[in-house]
């Protein structure tokens, strides 16, 4: 019986996406036979930062509908034998599935997969309560940013009303140098208002957009820092504890001092 | 309605009993748990809170709110017109803090001092004071 994660946040553009198609790719790379499911009806883009657009036959709502059968609407990854994508519609709305159906959906999926990951539309709506109806864990993003943080409180509050208790926090796109000058929310400011557990946190950083826009994940770019900060969550994900990697981007004086003296 | 205007927050400490009526009575209500953004308690009577009141939470009660956390979220005390109604907290920050029919929110610019406060009307302005647990000290 495999686990299923929904990955939500409230406000949109904080990073759903990118971090079902990195969780996804990292676990399928560690050898688990994974699934990620595109709930965002109307919006799908799991499928272009994944890189598979064009391979999409049957999407999600062909299977509840019971149009397809759902072996036939999964998506195999162009190069990890273990991934999968069950892409969204993009011609209809939220209102093509319900809850149920969904949850039924998930059943059917954690029998063959280890993980199934669904990410999840953003707002509170009936696209919100299909990704959450078949999950039995939440792993919640935000931005430090107060608008973000206080959507993901709301968040975790409707969670928990639907019994998804303890829900798990990624912090993304945090710049350490702005926390330094208090012009950015810190880590310890954020979990102080939510009191979750906190998964991870990920850095700003371009290498995401460009990755992304290759249609691949910045998980398996061993350079960067954004691709260790998504292996470290999964470690943890998978059950280590670790502790959450120095944010330090080089640029403060030690970065300098260092560089000068070329050490990086 | 007017704009909140801002409320006094003093130096000096006070405590229970004393000057105070009873925190609580039969008619209370406890909550075991943080408050998160766009959950509400409105409540006839007292209300506890056991966690947080998170900014986007409300909670309105006719008696007094009680806080065993911070309080950042809206708040409102003697709803139905009740003066001697009052808002204790261990990290008083609300949003806006509103006692019978006066609406303020916390001093501009001001960090909150570290321990509980109290808000309640005095001399016809909602004022803050540090508050010592305990019966001692007055
Ligand atoms: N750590 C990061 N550093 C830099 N850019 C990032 C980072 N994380 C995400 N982004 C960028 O932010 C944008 C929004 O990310 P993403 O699409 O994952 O958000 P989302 O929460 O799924 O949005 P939506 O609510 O619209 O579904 C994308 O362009 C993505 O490349
Ligand atoms: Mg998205």
């Amino acid at each position: 019986m495999g686990e299923v994660f929904v990955v939500t946040s409230g406000k949109g553009g904080v990073g759903k996406t990118t971090t079902t198609a990195n969780l996804g790719t990292g676990l399928a790379s560690l050898g688990h036979k994974v699934v990620l499911v595109d709930t965002d009806i109307g919006l799908r883009n799991l499928d272009v930062v994944l890189g598979l657009e064009n391979r999409i036959v049957y999407d999600i709502t062909d299977v509840t509908g019971g149009h397809c059968r759902l072996r036939q609407a999964l998506i195999r990854d162009k190069r990890l034998d273990g991934l999968h994508l069950l892409p969204a519609a993009q011609t209809k709305d939220k209102t093509a599935v319900s809850p149920e159906e969904m949850k039924t959906l998930c059943e059917e999926l954690e029998s063959e997969f280890d993980y199934v990951i669904i990410d999840c539309p953003a707002g509170i709506e009936q696209g919100f309560r299909n990704a959450i109806a078949g999950a039995h864990r939440a792993i919640v993003v935000t931005t430090p940013e107060v608008s973000a943080v206080r959507d993901a409180d709301r968040i975790i509050g409707l969670l928990e009303a639907a019994e998804l208790h303890a829900p798990r926090l990624i912090i993304n796109r945090i710049r350490p140098r702005m926390v330094r000058h208090g012009d950015m929310m810190s880590i310890e400011d954020i979990i102080d208002i939510l009191a979750v557990d906190l998964l991870g946190v990920v850095p700003e950083d371009e290498q995401v957009v460009i990755s992304t826009n290759r249609g691949e994940a910045v998980v398996m770019d061993q350079r960067s820092r954004s691709g260790q900060a998504y292996r470290n969550i999964i470690q943890r994900l998978l059950g280590q504890t670790l502790p959450i990697m120095d944010l330090e981007d080089g640029s403060g004086f030690f970065g300098r001092l260092r560089r000068m003296m070329g050490l990086k | 309605m007017a704009l909140p205007g801002r409320a006094a927050r003093q130096r000096r400490r006070v405590c229970l009993p004393g000057d105070l009526d009873l925190v609580a009575d039969e008619n209370t209500v406890l909550i075991q748990r943080t408050l998160r953004s766009g959950q509400t308690v409105h409540y006839r009577g007292h209300v506890v809170v056991l966690g947080d009141v998170n900014p986007g939470a409300e909670i309105a009660a006719s008696g007094n709110v009680v806080v065993v956390g911070a309080l950042r979220g809206m708040v409102h005390a003697g709803m139905e017109g009740d003066a001697n109604s009052f808002v204790l907290a261990l990290a008083l920050q609300p949003t806006q803090l509103r006692i019978a029919d006066h609406i303020t929110r916390p001093p501009d610019g001001e960090v909150a001092p570290e321990g509980p406060e109290i808000a309640r009307i005095k001399d016809g302005v909602v004022t803050i004071e540090a508050f010592w647990p305990g019966g001692a000290g007055k």
